[in-house]
């Protein structure tokens, strides 16, 4: 990928914040990259629905927290691995997103956004209340050998395990670019996203692409949900604020930016790192990630305005 | 090799094509002429499956695809060019040519050839072939959609007022390009408000008012034609 001078300004800028932070804060550090980076692998599932379906998944938290209640039924169950049961969740997930886009969101797409947004909020209503009726909303835990496993630099330490997500998340988005740039269902998915009309004039099946980038979306949730899974407590509504957040992401990187939302994730995760470290502010960080994030679509069109 | 029978078509409860007839034969170029709102541009959305016929039928080599879906009649072999060119802007002129071809079992295999023998219509779009298709100006972005529409090996070209927004000279040129492509084993829809053009290229033609053919008749006697010279070639 090419940057331009702009963006290596901002990366360069980027990596001075880090260093300031790592002398200053290193838990937050770590810790903001690990939620960061969990943030944005939650995020690019999310803003590919919305590029390419021009649907904002209300129920995107949801997909996630069924697929953590999945890999949980499976580890109680039957004692499979978390990490082992990455196979079936996301291809019971897949099924289960399939099934809820054939019979819901498949028919609001020329709808306006108002609908849209309407049907998936009673989508997320309904798998909540569907997983509150099976598991009830007592919080539930997984304990694994290598939940907690950490890491010692002279006498500060810290956790790995959540380092996966950092690495994830940059596989996703290279396999995700890999995909759309060279093959051919890819190069489909991307005019899709750029003019339906034309892909349906040079012979794409365009309802087929949507079908098929909704199921691909709801299925990397699903891989995000067993990796989670050791080191979350799961609820009803888990999921939930990974809604907002996602959008939130997704409309600070700008429409199809997919690098930008990871730099987004990884600098709004330590933010909120670093905010939730300074004692009596925890309450803050919240408060700080979409003030951030209001900052910054206000400061886009202005200079898009302009 | 398309017929078209009784058809109707409206939007919401507005009705645009009034049980319209017409034929297109093997190798033949055809013209549909008419002004604004006469329902040239619905004539051929509803060809190509871009709006649903309320009646009627489209019969294209004795197969009936009227409620076929857009994807499929492209398969089929009918290739369209729109009147908003509908290309894909982030991607390079080449790109959206290869896309011409991509998803079309038969002329996927010859992407490479295709490829070169547009160039040769169109050399301008081999001198741009590493431009985005959206930076380009409008002159070439509707060289660009003629030749993505061409990239299918289609049996049948249809084009919906290429010459739109065009400066006099492009059109010219555009015209003479088609006159070339006409020469090749396909078959040629025109509709177009520029009449004065259109008629060098078609080899007959029918004149749309109100959404119901007008009259029909062969290029030459509709430059003839009184009707037509008065209100579509200000004679």
């Amino acid at each position: 990928m090419s940057l331009t001078k702009k963006q290596y300004i901002m990366l360069f800028l980027l990596a001075l914040i880090i260093l300031i932070i790592a002398l200053w804060q290193p838990h937050a550090l770590i810790y903001g990259i690990q939620r960061g980076s969990l943030y944005a692998l939650i995020a690019l599932p999310l803003a590919l629905v919305l590029g390419i379906l021009g649907v904002l998944n209300l129920a995107h938290g949801e997909f996630l927290t069924v697929g953590l209640y999945l890999s949980y039924m499976l580890y109680e169950r039957f004692n499979l691995d978390p990490l082992l049961s990455i196979i079936p969740v996301v291809i019971i997930l897949s099924l289960i997103g399939a099934g809820i886009y054939l019979l819901t969101i498949k028919h609001v797409l020329k709808d306006g956004h108002l609908n849209q947004l309407l049907l998936t909020f009673g989508v997320s209503l309904i798998l909540i209340e569907i997983i509150n009726i099976i598991w009830t909303s007592r919080p539930r835990n997984v304990f694994t050998s290598y939940s907690y496993s950490s890491m010692s630099i002279g006498n500060f330490s810290f956790g790995t395990y959540e380092f996966l997500y950092f690495f994830m998340a940059i596989a996703v988005l290279i396999l995700l670019q890999l995909f759309l740039k060279k093959t051919r269902l890819g190069q489909a998915t991307f005019a899709v996203g750029q003019n339906p009309r034309g892909a349906k004039i040079v012979g794409i099946n365009v309802s087929y692409v949507y079908l098929f980038v909704f199921t691909l979306a709801v299925a990397i949730l699903g891989l995000v949900g067993a990796v989670m899974l050791p080191r979350t407590a799961i609820f009803p509504a888990v999921g939930s604020p990974f809604s907002l957040k996602s959008f939130a992401l997704a409309a600070m990187a700008g429409l199809g930016n997919m690098n930008g939302i990871l730099i987004a994730g990884i600098g709004l995760g330590i933010g909120e790192a670093v905010i939730k470290s300074i004692p009596g502010a925890g309450g803050w960080a919240d408060i700080v990630f979409f003030g951030v994030l209001i900052a910054v679509i206000i400061a886009r069109s202005y200079r898009e305005g302009n | 090799m398309l017929e078209i029978n009784n058809l109707d078509v409206s939007y919401d409860k507005i009705q645009v094509i009034w049980d319209l007839s017409l034929k297109i034969s093997n190798n033949e170029a055809v013209g549909i002429f008419g002004p604004n709102g006469s329902g040239k541009s619905t004539l051929i959305k509803a060809i190509m499956g871009l709006v649903s016929a309320g009646s009627g039928e489209v019969i294209y080599n004795g197969e009936s695809i009227t409620d076929f879906e857009t994807h499929n009649i492209t398969k089929k072999g009918i290739a369209l060019v729109p009147q908003r060119r509908e290309l894909f802007p982030l991607m390079s002129v080449k790109e959206n040519l290869r896309l011409g071809a991509a998803y079309i079992p038969k002329a996927r295999k010859r992407i490479e050839e295709n490829l070169q023998s547009i160039y040769q219509i169109f050399p301008i779009l081999k001198e741009r072939e590493k431009q985005l298709a959206g930076t380009m100006s409008g002159g070439q972005q509707r060289m660009l959609a003629v030749g993505r529409a061409l990239m299918s090996n289609p049996k049948l070209l249809i084009l919906d007022e290429p010459s739109i927004g065009l400066q006099p000279s492009l059109v010219t040129d555009l015209f003479k390009k088609l006159n070339e492509i006409k020469k090749q084993d396909v078959s040629v829809l025109l509709a177009e408000q520029n009449v004065r053009q259109g008629l060098k290229v078609i080899d007959r033609g029918y004149v749309l008012e109100n959404g119901k053919i007008a009259f029909a008749d062969n290029a030459e006697k509709l430059s003839n034609n009184e009707h037509i010279q008065k209100t579509y070639l200000g004679l």
